[in-house]
C-alpha cells in the first residue's frame, strides 16, 4: 500500500511536466489549429539553450532562458514557416507533414551543433523530504513548483484577463472572435508565445528530471503529451492538466503494481478506454459549454 | 544493446567511411612495394551498419580492418595480392541487408571474407553468407549461434548470454549475495538475462528483484522504490545511457547509491558521461564497475594494433578513439587471421583457406605464438606452425567456431577507464559447462 502511495506522489510529479507540455501543446493547437510535432524537438532546444546559459549564470536565469527562447522561437516558426503554408491553403495533414519536418530540422540541428552526446543541467542539490515511503527531492519540488506556478498563471490568463477571453473565443470560432472585433492574428502571436514559453519551461523541466539529456529527449516525449492533450479534450487547457494527471498516476501505479515493462502501456490503455466512452475527450464537453457560457 | 544514433549522422558517418576504406586502400597500395601490383586484389567485406539506428558499428569496423590491412600491405600483401577493405552497409536492417549481401557476393571479385554481420541482420545474412562460401568473423553476440552450424561463421567477440556469467562471478568474487537486475526491455539487454540469474544462482547469490525497464522514460521513482524495498547489495544493469542517468541518480537523490555492476554498454562513452553527469565522478568511482570482453591495451599485439590504428588517420577518423575499443581489436584481428589461414593453405580462395583457420590460432606443441601478421609469415615461410594471440587476446575456437574468452571489469577514474580485474575463460566455461 506504501509503494501505491508512493507511486501515486511520483505519478503527480510526473504530471507536473506533463502538464506544462500537454498545456503548451493543446493551447497552441485550440487556438491555431495547427497540430505542431515540432513541440518536442523545440523542447530540447530550449533544453540546450538553458544548458549553455547554465554555464555561466545561475540555473534559474536558465529556466528563465529555455522558456524565452521557447516563446521566441515558436512565434518565429509560425510567422515564418507554418503560417506561409496556412496562407496558401495547406490542410491539416500537410501541416502535420511540414510541422514533422521542422521538428527533424531543429532536432538535427542540435545534433550537428552539440553533438550526438549527452549533457546534464547542474544539480539544484538540496535535501530530500521524506512521508512515509513517499520521498521528494529538491530538484523535484523545483519542478513540481514550476508545474503549479505556470497552471496557476495559465488558469489566471485564461480566466481573469481580456487577453484569455480573447484566446478562447478565437479558439471556439475565429472567424466569430474577428467579426467581434477581436485581433485574432495578433492573439494567435501571442498564444504561440505562450504556448511555446510552456514548451520551453517543460524542456527544462524533462532535462532536469531525466538528468542526462540528449538531441532525441524532447522528441521521445511527444507521444505522452498528445496523449494528454487528447485525453482531456484537444484544445482544453484544463482537460490537458486532468490529462496529465491521469496519464502521470497510472504510468507510475502500474510500474507498481504490475510491472515497470508496461508502464507506458497501461497509460495508453487508458487513453484509448477513455476515448471509446469520450471521443471527444474528458473535458471538452464542460469546456465546451464554459465556452458558451461566457 | 548498442549505442543509438541517428540517420543524419549515420549517412555522414557511410560517407566517411566509404571514403576512409578507399582512401586507406590507396594510401596501403602506395606503401606495399613488396605487393605485386599486377596480382589482383583481396577484398574484405566491412558488412555491418553504416548509416540507421546502429550506424556506430560501422566505423568501430573501419577502425579494426584498415590497420589490419595496411600492415599486410606493408609487409608484401598475401602471397603477393595486395588486401582492401570494403564498406558494405546493412543499414542494420535485413530488408537492407540480404540484398546488400547478394549484391557484394554476387559484384566484389576476389571476397576473401567479411567482418560482421551484426545482430542487427546476422540471422537472415549468416546463411547467405555461409552459402556463398564467404568466411565471416561476426560481431553478433545472439546466443542462436552458440552451437552456429555453419563452416564459414567464426566468431571472436563473446556471445551476449555470456555476459552474464561474466557479471555473476564478479559479483561473487565481491562478496555479493543479493542483487537486483536492473536491465532494459529491449532485446539485446533482455539477452543477458537468463544466464544471469541462472550463473548467480549456481553461485549461491539470489536474484531479489527482476526488473525490465521501459527505456527512457521521465522517471523511474516507483521502480527505484520497488529496488530498495528488495535490499539488493549490487545492482546489474544493461540500459541505455539516459535511462541509466535518470535511474541511478533517481536512486542517488531518494536512497543513496548501491554498487553497479554493467556490461560493456556501460563502459561506452556516451553511457560513461551521461551517467557521470547524473551522478557526479566520485559515485561513479566508488560505485560502479563495467565487465567487457578482455581486451588489454597493452602487449605486442596491441601495440603493433595501435601503431598501425594511430598510422591510419588519413584512413580513420580520430583513430585513436578505437585505441582500446575490444570490437576494434577483434576487427584486426580477423582480418590478420583470415590472411595468415591462406598462407597456411596457400591458397586465398576461401573455400580452401577456411578450414585453415583454427590451425593459425590454437595453441599446440610445438606451435610458435606470433602477434602480427608479419611474424606469422615469416614464421609459415620457414615451415614452422603458428598460434596467432591477437590485439583481443588468445583465441580458442571450439566446434561451433565460437571463441568465448575472458572479461575484464574496469572503473571510471579521474575520467579515465581502469582495468580492475578479469573474469577469465576458463571460470566462464566452468560455470557455464561448455
Amino acid at each position: 500500500m506504501g509503494l501505491i502511495l508512493a507511486a501515486v506522489g511520483f505519478g503527480v510529479i510526473t504530471a507536473s511536466i506533463l502538464a506544462l507540455a500537454g498545456v503548451g501543446f493543446t493551447l497552441q493547437f485550440g487556438v491555431t489549429n495547427v497540430l505542431n510535432l515540432a513541440f518536442g524537438s523545440t523542447m530540447t532546444a530550449a533544453a540546450f539553450v538553458a544548458y549553455v546559459v547554465s554555464q555561466s549564470a545561475p540555473l534559474v536565469v536558465a529556466v528563465a532562458a529555455g522558456g524565452a527562447f521557447g516563446a521566441v522561437f515558436s512565434v518565429l516558426v509560425n510567422r515564418f514557416v507554418f503560417m506561409p503554408f496556412i496562407h496558401r491553403g495547406t490542410r491539416l495533414f500537410g501541416m502535420i507533414i511540414v510541422t514533422l519536418s521542422m521538428g527533424l530540422v531543429v532536432q538535427y540541428s542540435l545534433q550537428a551543433i552539440f553533438g550526438a552526446s549527452f549533457f546534464s543541467l547542474p544539480d539544484i542539490g538540496g535535501p530530500t523530504f521524506h512521508l512515509g515511503s513517499f520521498a521528494i527531492t529538491g530538484p523535484q519540488v523545483g519542478i513540481l513548483g514550476l508545474g503549479l506556478v505556470a497552471m496557476a498563471c495559465v488558469h489566471v490568463l485564461l480566466r481573469y484577463t481580456t487577453l484569455g477571453k480573447a484566446m478562447r473565443a478565437t479558439a471556439t470560432n475565429s472567424d466569430l472572435a474577428r467579426s467581434c472585433g477581436i485581433a485574432t492574428d495578433r492573439v494567435i502571436d501571442v498564444a504561440w508565445a505562450i504556448s511555446g514559453c510552456l514548451c520551453g519551461l517543460a524542456g527544462v523541466a524533462l532535462a532536469l528530471d531525466v538528468t542526462a539529456f540528449t538531441d532525441t529527449t524532447g522528441g521521445d516525449f511527444l507521444i505522452p503529451i498528445i496523449a494528454v492533450a487528447v485525453l482531456g479534450g484537444v484544445g482544453q487547457p484544463y482537460g490537458a492538466m486532468l490529462g496529465a494527471l491521469v496519464v502521470g498516476v497510472a504510468s507510475e501505479v502500474a510500474a507498481a503494481v504490475i510491472s515497470p515493462d508496461y508502464k507506458d502501456a497501461v497509460a495508453f490503455v487508458i487513453l484509448i478506454l477513455v476515448l471509446l466512452v469520450r471521443p471527444q475527450g474528458i473535458l471538452a464537453e464542460v469546456s465546451g459549454a464554459k465556452e458558451v457560457a461566457s | 544493446m548498442r549505442p543509438r544514433t541517428r540517420s543524419l549522422l549515420a549517412a555522414a558517418t557511410l560517407a566517411c567511411a566509404g571514403l576512409a576504406a578507399l582512401d586507406g586502400a590507396a594510401a596501403a597500395a602506395h606503401r606495399a612495394p613488396a605487393a605485386h601490383p599486377s596480382r589482383a586484389t583481396l577484398t574484405v567485406g566491412e558488412f555491418n551498419p553504416f548509416s540507421g539506428p546502429d550506424a556506430s558499428f560501422g566505423p568501430e569496423m573501419v577502425g579494426g580492418c584498415i590497420p589490419a590491412v595496411r600492415l599486410i600491405n606493408l609487409d608484401g600483401g598475401v602471397m603477393g595480392h595486395p588486401i582492401t577493405c570494403l564498406v558494405e552497409d546493412t543499414r542494420g536492417d535485413p530488408a537492407d541487408a540480404v540484398p546488400a549481401a547478394d549484391k557484394m557476393m554476387a559484384t566484389v571479385s576476389n571476397l576473401v571474407g567479411v567482418l560482421g554481420p551484426s545482430s542487427d541482420e546476422a540471422l537472415a545474412t549468416v546463411p547467405l553468407l555461409n552459402r556463398g562460401q564467404v568466411p565471416m568473423f561476426v560481431d553478433t553476440g545472439q546466443a542462436a549461434f552458440d552451437h552456429s552450424p555453419y563452416p564459414y561463421f567464426w566468431r571472436i567477440t563473446p556471445a551476449d548470454d555470456v555476459k552474464g556469467y561474466a557479471l555473476a562471478l564478479w559479483a561473487h568474487r565481491a562478496g555479493y549475495t543479493r542483487a537486483a537486475a536492473v536491465f532494459g526491455s529491449d532485446v539485446g539487454s533482455q539477452s543477458d538475462v537468463p544466464t544471469l540469474v541462472k550463473a548467480f544462482k549456481q553461485l549461491g547469490g539470489h536474484i531479489v528483484i527482476n526488473q525490465r525497464i521501459a527505456l527512457d522514460s521521465t522517471s523511474y521513482r516507483t521502480e527505484v522504490e520497488k529496488l530498495v524495498q528488495a535490499r539488493p547489495q549490487v545492482i546489474f544493469t544493461e540500459v541505455d545511457p539516459q535511462t541509466g542517468a535518470t535511474y541511478l541518480s533517481e536512486l542517488q537523490q531518494l536512497h543513496g547509491l548501491i554498487p553497479v555492476i554493467g556490461t560493456e554498454v556501460t563502459l561506452e562513452a556516451p553511457w560513461l558521461k551521461a551517467v557521470t553527469g547524473a551522478i557526479g565522478a566520485g559515485a561513479m568511482a566508488r560505485d560502479f564497475t563495467g565487465m567487457q570482453p578482455y581486451a588489454p591495451p597493452s602487449g605486442p599485439a596491441w601495440a603493433t594494433f595501435n601503431g598501425s590504428l594511430l598510422h591510419s588517420s588519413a584512413s580513420v577518423p580520430q583513430p585513436r578513439q578505437w585505441s582500446q575499443d575490444p570490437y576494434s581489436m577483434t576487427y584486426y584481428d580477423g582480418v590478420n587471421i583470415m590472411a595468415l589461414a591462406m598462407l597456411a593453405a596457400r591458397s586465398t580462395k576461401p573455400s580452401r583457406f577456411n578450414r585453415d583457420i583454427p590451425l593459425v590460432t590454437e595453441p599446440g606443441p610445438g606451435k610458435v605464438v606470433v602477434t602480427s601478421f608479419a611474424m606469422g609469415k615469416a614464421e609459415l615461410a620457414k615451415g614452422r606452425r603458428i598460434q596467432y594471440v591477437g590485439a583481443g587476446g588468445p583465441i580458442v575456437f571450439n566446434r561451433w567456431h565460437n571463441s568465448t574468452g575472458a572479461f575484464e571489469a574496469a572503473r571510471l577514474v579521474g575520467g579515465q577507464v581502469k582495468i580492475i580485474g578479469e573474469v577469465t575463460a576458463a571460470q566462464i566455461a566452468q560455470l557455464s559447462g561448455h
